[in-house]
């Protein structure tokens, strides 16, 4: 891997907005059907929980870093060679590409069924990927900013929930535990695709000024989240019945409705524009994470990486057309960034011990 | 045989003999070129002047070297310091300096047994504006001095300002045909050397053949020429170039420019006016959000309400929709178009204001304003709210206190209207990411040119939409990297009386 100059590095610091706006996308918009579908009003415990479980993952990614040296594909080279290796950095980078599609199309859905119902799929990606390409080029710092301005411009958005108080029952939440474990398990298994994506410290590390010093900085962000998460959970519940719950898709976007302000009504068109900003990052940091990871296995220049991923999103996310096929990508991705998450890192750290144990001793 | 090759011999062999013959056979055509013979009567020393008529002063020619030459005993180049009494004389056997020196004002002298030797001396004609107000960035209170076109007379403004050895001017010339002075200036051992060479690097890439203006400097050494926003802030006020050279920042000079160029600059630096640091920090402060607020305002008013209008009626509440719908009831236009004509006729005007002599300029906004605006709303092409707001944008434009500035919030608009049009209010925000994504991509002389918005840095913020007193202001600002960082001990300013000691 060619040495980073220290000028397109990024402060540590701002790990914290690049980990946390990737996190926060399209799932906040409707997270709390999902958790509320196996544990009811106990939902938000699995929040909490899927929340401290990213932490675990996230002290488990730095030590694979650590001991790797470099980003995800020195420490796939490391732990299974070259050859193989590259199979799963292709996994890897198509894994990014499926989170891009699965946030831009779950981002148009909400466009289409809230705003516009014409609003062409196409047009609007091929504009979306335009800027993004453009972002993208102006490398990691460029990205950063993104987020940092994806993560603090759109803040404001979270007093509104402050209108819902005024008829939401916090009571609703009581009593705890009040579903089996199995049940909470469940829901944190399905709460971890809203949480996917913190995983592009992977390939950022490299990236990274004083690279060690981030961590604490990646948890606070993941603390962040976890918060920001549970919140909302808590006070849609107490907003909305368990019956309500079970029908309404975006739930953050119908509470936004009853925002009422002298010149403003209809919060939710607001809302819904403004999160163009907040998928922006998101869909600019994975698909970076997608094209760097194709540029470090294979002779190609990055962007031209990032022109072929481009299109192939492009051209996947027109053939994605109703419902039931953007569910279907929901589940799937999610499926899969759970595997991936919890199963394949934590092996991967021990490959990856093991093996430079072994070339050690050689 | 090789006519191409001979060719080429030839004119080199020109350009090596720029001999003083050769130079007079080019010269005596120009019917300035003038050529005067004279003979000292004490010691029969002959010796002629050879001058531009239209570049010297006359006067230092009569009063005080022609006297001195032909009344006391002149035998040689060796006297001519002891006997004329002007202040620059050069003997020099250097012919290929003529051209440069007699094309600057200097009167040449050659004497008949001379061994080609031969004088310069400096007779040249200073005319030019004398120092007056600022017009571009007025301040009501403060200094009112401002830069005029003349290099030396703006670098004496610059010296009195900052006395010290530090300062320094390097000088670079610039134009293959105007032969332009260019000044860098800068303090030695404050400045960040990078910035220094970095600057001065671009200044010697520089490669035109006309500069007339510092705008030509800025447009040719910009980081993103393509960029509308400008990388290198302007400015005719010596006191806030003083200001920022002791901030740890470089300034460029041009000579026939009353613009210092200053750089690295950041985006909010051009929202600041200087009268900014003249006023107490609250107020300062108040007036600087106000700005950033009417800039957001200009920009953005327009394209909502056409996108509010176009797409999103729900948006409005129920009595403020009633106010809308009175006001527009009778247009037969799109509120695009209707938007877009309004936008257009205030373009006009400005247009027409700037390039009028300024008395016929104000009548004209006048009668545009009040005229047009009223008429069309009455014969129904254009609803009154949205003549309203218009104007107000117009009005809000006018408040950032940088020129070049005001002309890029002017083009941002048309951009987020016609993104609003297609696409309402993800348009505008859809707009505004691409802005974002351009602004961050930005660099003035390599340094981000949205600091310290992103990178986020808090001690910049301290001077930057807010203005902290100058006791709270100990340090420069970080991302020039100084060498000096701090002003004064932060220490000393957090001394504090308890009560009554």
């Amino acid at each position: 891997m060619q040495a980073i100059p220290d000028r397109r590095k990024i402060s540590p610091f701002l790990v914290f907005f690049l980990i946390h706006s990737i996190q926060v996308g399209a799932g906040v918009l409707g997270f709390q059907r999902i958790i509320s579908m196996n544990s009811g009003y106990d939902g938000w415990i699995s929040v909490i929980l899927a929340g401290i479980v990213t932490h675990v993952l996230m002290f488990i990614m730095y030590l694979i870093l650590e001991k790797s040296g470099g980003d995800l594909v020195s420490a796939h080279t490391l732990a299974f060679g070259k050859w193989i290796g590259n199979i799963f950095n292709l996994l890897f980078a198509i894994y990014f590409s499926l989170l891009v599609i699965t946030i831009m199309r779950t981002y148009i859905e909400v466009l289409q069924v809230w705003m516009y119902p014409r609003l062409s799929t196409f047009m609007f990606a091929l504009f979306f990927l335009i800027l993004v390409y453009y972002i993208v080029n102006g490398g990691v710092r460029t990205i950063a900013g993104t987020a940092f301005f994806g993560t603090v411009l759109p803040s404001y958005l979270i007093l509104t929930f402050a209108f819902t108080f005024k008829y939401a029952d916090f009571r609703n939440v009581l009593p705890v535990f009040d579903h089996t474990i199995k049940d909470i398990l469940i829901s944190t298994k399905n709460m971890s695709l809203t949480y996917l994506g913190y995983e592009a410290i992977l390939m950022l590390y490299p990236y990274i000024k004083e690279a060690k010093k981030s961590q604490k900085y990646a948890h606070w962000a993941l603390f962040t989240t976890t918060t920001i998460y549970t919140l909302i959970a808590i006070i849609s519940f107490a907003f909305f019945s368990q019956k309500q719950l079970e029908k309404t898709v975006w739930a953050t976007l119908s509470m936004w409705k009853i925002v009422e302000m002298p010149f403003v009504e209809r919060f939710e068109y607001i809302g819904i524009a403004n999160w163009c900003l907040v998928i922006l990052p998101n869909v600019c940091i994975a698909i970076w994470c997608a094209s760097r990871t194709i540029k470090r296995m294979t002779p190609l220049r990055h962007r031209h990486a990032l022109i072929i991923i481009c299109i192939l999103c492009l051209c996947t996310l027109t053939f994605i057309t109703d419902r039931k096929q953007v569910n279907f990508l929901n589940t799937i991705s999610g499926q899969i960034g759970f595997y991936f998450n919890f199963f394949y890192i934590p092996a991967l750290l021990v490959l990856v011990t093991i093996m430079k144990k072994v070339r050690q001793k050689q | 045989m090789f006519p191409f090759f001979k060719n080429k011999k030839n004119t080199d062999n020109t350009k090596k003999k720029q001999t003083y013959e050769n130079f007079k056979q080019e010269a005596e055509k120009s019917a300035d070129y003038k050529q005067a013979f004279y003979q000292n009567p004490h010691t029969g020393a002959k010796f002629s002047l050879h001058f531009i008529t239209t570049l010297i002063d006359g006067k230092i020619l009569q009063e005080d070297v022609l006297p001195s030459l032909l009344s006391k005993d002149f035998h040689s180049f060796d006297d001519l310091k002891t006997l004329v009494p002007v202040l620059d004389i050069e003997v020099s056997k250097d012919e290929a300096q003529i051209e440069q020196k007699l094309f600057n004002g200097y009167t040449l002298l050659t004497m008949d047994a001379s061994n080609r030797k031969f004088a310069f001396i400096a007779t040249k004609n200073e005319m030019g504006r004398k120092v007056s107000q600022p017009e571009v960035e007025f301040s009501v209170v403060g200094p009112k001095e401002a830069f005029v076109e003349s290099l030396s007379d703006n670098l004496n403004l610059l010296r009195k300002r900052l006395p010290i050895k530090e300062l320094l001017v390097e000088e670079f010339n610039l134009g293959k045909l105007t032969h332009t002075r260019v000044a860098l200036v800068y303090l030695d051992g404050l400045v960040d050397e990078a910035n220094v060479n970095t600057m001065r690097q671009r200044l010697r890439a520089v490669d035109f053949d006309q500069i007339m203006d510092s705008s030509f400097i800025e447009q040719l050494i910009a980081d993103n020429s393509n960029s509308p926003f400008p990388q290198l802030l302007d400015s005719e006020r010596p006191d806030r170039v003083a200001s920022v050279l002791v901030e740890g920042k470089v300034a460029v000079m041009v000579d026939g420019s009353p613009h210092a160029l200053i750089g690295p600059t950041t985006l909010v630096e051009f929202f600041n006016a200087y009268e900014d640091y003249f006023l107490n920090f609250s107020i300062a402060s108040f007036l600087r959000l106000v700005r950033v607020f009417a800039v957001g305002f200009s920009i953005l008013i327009t394209p909502i309400y056409v996108a509010a209008l176009t797409y999103h009626y729900e948006l409005i509440p129920k009595d403020l929709m009633a106010t809308l719908v009175t006001s527009r009831q009778e247009i037969p236009l799109p509120p695009i178009l209707e938007a877009l004509f309004l936008e257009l006729t205030i373009e006009l005007l400005r247009e027409a204001g700037a390039r009028l002599p300024t008395k016929v300029g104000q009548t004209i906004g006048i009668v545009g304003g009040i005229v047009i605006g009223t008429a069309s709303v009455e014969a129904g092409i254009t609803s009154n709210v949205l003549l309203i707001l218009v104007a107000l944008a117009a009005l809000a434009s006018f408040t950032t206190p940088v020129y070049r500035m005001g002309n890029t919030i002017r083009l941002l608009r048309f951009p987020f209207l016609l993104f609003a049009q297609l696409w309402g209010l993800l348009g505008i925000v859809f707009c505004f990411c691409l802005l974002m994504g351009h602004l961050l991509q930005l660099t003035s002389l390599g340094r981000p040119f949205l600091e310290p918005l992103y990178p986020p840095r808090m001690k910049d913020l301290k001077d930057a939409l807010i203005r902290f007193p100058f006791s709270k202001q100990a340090g420069r600002p970080e991302y020039l990297r100084t060498k000096k960082p701090y002003r004064f001990r932060p220490s000393e300013a957090k001394k504090k009386l308890d009560i009554d000691e």
